[in-house]
């Protein structure tokens, strides 16, 4: 009982922490405030808990694939705000600092109320059982604890790296987390038959198991799935290459801007 | 004319409704009582979507989840939900639930 949890809740813990690595990284870069992060955290909680105490009724919505539904609609609206991000770091201008915190709040709200909401769920079915509670809350403790710690290590990398390195490196991750999100979107609506089912276009399992740790941390990452449907990859390379595109003409127009002056 | 026309609106009402009403989409039931699957092993034709119809009996929640169907879904306690697979080639796919790993587990096979 201990181990799963463990992995349950390093599962749900480690794409969100990722993420806040990204977007700190990022800020730290740019010397932007900080203030995202307590807000972003804080609201995150709010939304997971109403997520999971509502879960019964949304569940029951679209006969009965209200989860997916709004899964999937979160999912999208990170992505559109991640793919528009670039927007906000590729220009000196100081307004830009307060678009990216409220950017990253958003986007971080969304992130944590849908994982967190699952966290929670899988704690209250252990709270109405006698004798397990305290095996799940070390085993959730130190998932939790190994999603941060990956998070940190990460944080410290990107924080690291040379100048030139500094924004691009954590731009190209938010735009596999964004090509991520898309995908991920796209199972949902497949899942609840609002998109059409196209079979898997390769399996890749054999290699790299998605429940292997290589395979969990890989998903977390840049979204690793071992027989993804070819919906998936065109979402996938869909909310990649936009960003990518979004932060290159910002970075031409700022270029531009700054030869004019 | 006038006739075909009669014909033809009930025709293209139909077509406005929802498929899912119409659709032969078989639906299987599985059950999920004391942190097991029941039936755990499925058989379901290749090819062909199917609806699996979940219901939990028990007053925990659980999520389905299946690495080679490409399938997760939290399932409330004492309540039901809808999962769409398929359509799939002939094989087994394996299934568990996530937060009771250690006894809720199934297969579907394929053929």
């Amino acid at each position: 009982m201990l181990l799963s949890s463990v992995i349950l809740v390093l599962q749900e813990t480690l794409e969100v922490a990722l993420l806040v690595s990204m977007l700190a990284a990022v800020s730290h870069r740019l010397n932007y405030s900080m203030s995202w992060l307590p807000w972003g955290l804080c609201g995150g909680f709010v939304i997971a808990v109403l997520y999971a105490v509502n879960m019964g009724s949304i569940a029951v919505w679209f006969d009965y694939v209200g989860q997916e539904v709004v899964n999937a609609f979160a999912q999208i609206t990170i992505a559109v705000i991640l793919v528009l991000l670039p927007w906000t770091i590729c220009s000196d201008e100081n307004r830009h600092s307060l678009l990216f915190q409220w950017a990253a709040v958003i986007v971080l709200v969304l992130s944590i109320g849908r994982e967190g909401s699952e966290i929670i769920l899988y704690l209250d079915g252990f709270l109405q059982q006698e004798g397990k509670v305290q095996a799940v809350l070390v085993g959730g403790g130190i998932g939790f604890s190994i999603g941060i710690s990956v998070a940190i290590l990460l944080f410290y990398g990107l924080v690291g790296l040379p100048r030139k390195l500094g924004i691009a490196t954590p731009i190209l991750l938010l735009a596999l987390f964004a090509g991520n999100m898309l995908a991920q979107a796209s199972q949902q609506l497949t899942q609840a038959d609002w998109l059409h089912s196209t079979g898997a276009l390769w399996d890749t399992s054999g290699l790299i198991p998605e429940d292997s740790m290589s395979g969990q941390l890989l998903y977390a990452l840049i979204g690793y799935e071992s027989n993804p449907s070819l919906i998936q990859i065109i979402a996938y390379l869909a909310g990649t290459t936009l960003l990518l595109l979004v932060a290159a003409s910002a970075k031409f127009w700022s270029t531009r801007a700054s030869l004019q002056k | 004319m006038n006739v075909i026309c009669k014909r033809s609106i009930p025709a293209l009402l139909m077509l406005l409704l929802p498929l899912s009403l119409f659709s032969a989409t078989p639906v299987v039931e599985i059950e999920i009582k004391d942190h097991l699957f029941l039936p755990s092993e499925i058989v379901i034709p290749a090819d062909t979507k199917i609806k699996l119809l979940i219901k939990n009996l028990d007053p925990t929640p659980e999520e389905f989840e299946s690495y080679e169907l490409n399938r997760e879904k939290v399932i409330g306690g004492n309540s039901k939900t809808v999962i769409f697979i398929g359509p799939l080639p002939p094989g087994e796919y394996p299934f568990f639930g996530e937060f009771y790993p250690k006894t809720a587990q199934g297969k579907i096979i394929v053929q």
